[in-house]
């Protein structure tokens, strides 16, 4: 049933280009490229793809600079690719809005599981609607409002919420929501849900650095209020 | 006599550790005997010129009186004459008393008194016998009596006797002069000459500590500047003024830290640029290395339809691809190590979970026999916990062979009977409970070489030379201690004495207080 994914590939190494496009489209997946972060911001525009996997060190824009600009409008899957696995450019990436990184050198299979992960979390699974004090969750839309006003949600922040409203009030620890939303082996990067948490409380909470829905338990994890 | 003076500079310095009140000391000793010196001398010279001049005028006087009264006693007199003149001699301005002795006519001896305080009987009988003897006349013009004078101590006073025999059959006349006057004036003397030795002695010894303090104040600056130097802070300078012994080391010391502070800084340069050197090279290596990836996997789901000649080549390709992608990321993590910048991401996990998913997702679920009860909560970083597990189980199958033995449990603090532990790593170890949780991972193998025990986590260290190639990359087991250092724990490899090695990761409970603060997740619910 898995659908054919809509790619765009944004990558500056030819051979690397090359080689990822290949592997992908072998895997079932139907892949545009481009080689420079302004290329692949036109080519978004007018093919509309379902998700990029986009390289972080690009000439011109790099790719932390061109996922912001994409954040600005689109709130379609980005995956990243780097390969600088220091820590602090993982943090720098996440905060820039991407859903998910991989590492090079990536093997062909872990992108496209996480490139699967990623397309399932915008599929729709029940028909109900919750409400949590003005936030509103349509799970058969799947649509969130607040004070009747639409939030524009990545698939990835919309199944985080999902996730957490599916268990009002109970505490759910990072390696149990990067299994849930990402579908990371046990081993995921715990700063990959904090990541999306923050950007999720700067759509939800009234404010943001003191949140009343999206709460956090020490020593395991966050957990979904309803505002008292 | 320099053997002395060494001797004696060392009982100073076992008896005053103190540079500065050694100092002090010294200074008070020589103020101490220079002050005491002259104040003896100051007063014996005194006191003899004052004794003596009042002892010679009371001498003169009485020679002068008692001739003058004496002569105009008659030959033999009677006891009152006698008393009569006693009192008139008494009299004299010198204020002493008077005993005249002399024999009556019946041939009695009269002795009679000024007062009723000095009688014949205190006079010493020495003295008397002088005066009373006619001395032999050698024929020059020496009379055959003297005047004889001797002090005594009476009680505390010291008194002056004197004693002559008037010449011609006259009467033997005995003095006494109290010297209190003089004595007191002495004492006095005495007591103005301890207080000018005792101000010495305190203005020697704030002298002292004055100087001391010119002294040792600099040596005090200097030695700071060195435990500075010493700590690592090589940008430590003193401040130099003036030109004496002082200010010439302030400045050796300067220019010693400046080369100092120069030669580490080109050191460490060249290590970092050695190092990003490799941290740049392997980062080049992961461009081609992603692209070829890519494409050998392709290579590798065709491995079917390929030529069978070709496909062993395939083979080869796709396998030394995923080991040269294995090396290049245990580079990447151990060039993260050597320049810091590798962080912990810490998580709540349950430690039996983590270690069966490790050795499940790696499929060695047939290989290796758990010890582990579940429900131990650790915090720490579990990716890096993977990477231990990972490394040390992989290490034990490849050179152990199945099966592999991994024990979890949480064990007190090791304080002692750890060797590979130092001290301040035990002491990190410790959590809130004093428990560090340890696991074991023990093979059944041959175990290690006594001489490759210390070094089987050096870099690219290959237990036996001869292999002809290593499987791992040799690097595997220094990232492990790494991460468990990273941590605040060890791991530690010993041989069980049953056969067999034994690899010990000891981890504290929770590693969040190695995380600067600013890094901590924020926490708003209890």
């Amino acid at each position: 049933m898995a659908r054919v994914a809509f790619l765009l590939l944004i990558e500056d190494d030819d051979a690397v280009r090359t080689a990822l496009e290949m592997g992908l489209t072998r895997q079932g997946h139907r892949v545009v490229t481009a080689a420079s972060g302004e290329d692949g911001l036109k080519l978004l525009r007018e093919q509309r793809p379902d998700l990029i996997v986009l390289d972080v060190m690009l000439p011109g824009i790099d790719g932390f600079e061109v996922c912001r600009r994409i954040r600005r409008t689109d709130q379609l899957p980005i995956i990243l690719l780097t390969a600088r696995s220091d820590d602090i450019d993982v943090v720098v990436g996440l905060e820039s809005g991407a859903d998910d990184y991989v590492v090079k050198p990536v093997q062909g299979r872990v992108l496209d599981a996480r490139i699967r992960a990623v397309m399932r979390r915008g599929e729709r699974e029940a028909n109900d609607s919750a409400t949590f004090g003005n936030l509103v969750i349509d799970r058969s839309a799947m649509t969130v409002t607040k004070n009747g006003e639409d939030l524009q949600l990545t698939p990835t922040e919309l199944r985080l919420l999902l996730e957490l409203s599916r268990r009002p009030g109970q505490a759910l620890s990072r390696q149990q929501l990067l299994r849930l939303v990402w579908e990371h082996d046990y081993l995921g990067d715990s700063r990959l849900v904090d990541a999306c948490v923050q950007r999720l409380r700067a759509k939800v909470e009234d404010v943001p650095s003191s949140p009343t829905l999206i709460r956090t338990v020490r020593g395991v994890g966050y957990r979904l209020d309803s505002p008292s | 006599m320099r053997r002395w003076l060494g001797r004696a500079r060392d009982w100073l310095t076992g008896l005053l550790p103190s540079l500065r009140l050694r100092l002090v000391v010294v200074f008070a000793m020589v103020a101490l005997s220079a002050a005491v010196a002259a104040s003896g001398i100051a007063y014996w010279l005194t006191r003899d010129a004052v004794v003596n001049r009042a002892q010679n005028a009371a001498l003169k006087d009485f020679h002068k009186t008692l001739g003058d009264h004496a002569g105009t006693l008659p030959p033999r007199p009677k006891c009152e004459q006698l008393k009569e003149a006693a009192d008139a001699i008494a009299g004299s301005t010198q204020n002493y008393e008077v005993v005249l002795v002399d024999l009556e006519r019946d041939g009695r001896q009269c002795a009679v008194a000024s007062s009723e305080n000095f009688e014949l009987g205190d006079v010493p009988k020495k003295l008397r016998n002088a005066v009373v003897e006619e001395r032999p006349s050698d024929g020059g013009t020496d009379a055959a009596h003297h005047q004889y004078w001797q002090r005594v101590n009476l009680d505390g006073t010291p008194y002056l006797i004197s004693g002559a025999t008037v010449i011609g059959e006259g009467p033997a006349g005995y003095m006494r002069k109290s010297l209190d006057q003089e004595q007191d004036d002495l004492t006095s003397l005495a007591w103005s000459l301890a207080i000018a030795t005792g101000l010495a002695l305190i203005g020697s010894v704030l002298l002292a500590q004055a100087a001391a303090s010119t002294v040792l104040r600099p040596v005090q600056r200097l030695g700071d500047a060195a435990r500075r130097l010493g700590e690592g802070k090589l940008e430590t300078r003193l401040k130099v003024s003036g030109s004496d012994e002082l200010a010439e080391l302030s400045r050796t010391f300067n220019a010693t830290a400046a080369a100092l502070e120069e030669r580490v800084a080109d050191l460490s340069a060249r290590e970092q640029s050695s190092r990003r050197f490799v941290a740049d090279m392997s980062h080049e290596l992961r461009t081609p290395l992603t692209a070829i990836s890519a494409v050998s996997e392709v290579l590798e789901d065709e491995e079917d339809n390929l030529d069978p000649m070709i496909a062993p080549a395939v083979q080869l390709v796709v396998s030394e691809t995923r080991r040269l992608n294995d090396l290049v990321e245990n580079l990447m993590e151990v060039t993260r190590f050597d320049a810091g910048t590798a962080r912990l991401v810490l998580d709540t996990v349950d430690v039996a979970d983590q270690v069966t998913a490790c050795i499940d997702v790696r499929a060695w679920l047939d290989a290796v026999e758990l010890d582990a009860d579940r429900g131990l909560m650790i915090r720490l970083d579990p990716r890096r916990l993977d990477v231990i597990l990972a490394n040390l189980i992989g290490n034990a199958l490849k050179h152990g062979g199945s099966p592999v033995r991994v024990s979890v449990h949480m064990c007190s603090a090791p304080r002692t009977g750890l060797p590979a532990v130092d001290e301040a790593r035990a002491g990190n170890l410790v959590g809130a409970e004093g428990e560090v949780l340890v696991i074991e991972v023990s093979d059944r193998g041959p175990g290690i070489p006594e001489d490759v025990l210390p070094h089987v986590f050096d870099r690219f260290y290959k237990a036996s030379a001869s292999r002809p190639r290593s499987e791992g990359s040799g690097l595997g087991l220094s990232i492990a201690l790494e991460n468990a250092h990273i941590h605040g724990g060890e791991i530690t490899a010993r041989n069980n004495p049953e056969g067999g090695a034994v690899f010990t990761l000891r981890l504290p409970p929770d590693a969040s207080v190695l995380v600067a603060p600013e890094e901590r997740e924020e926490e708003d619910v209890q």
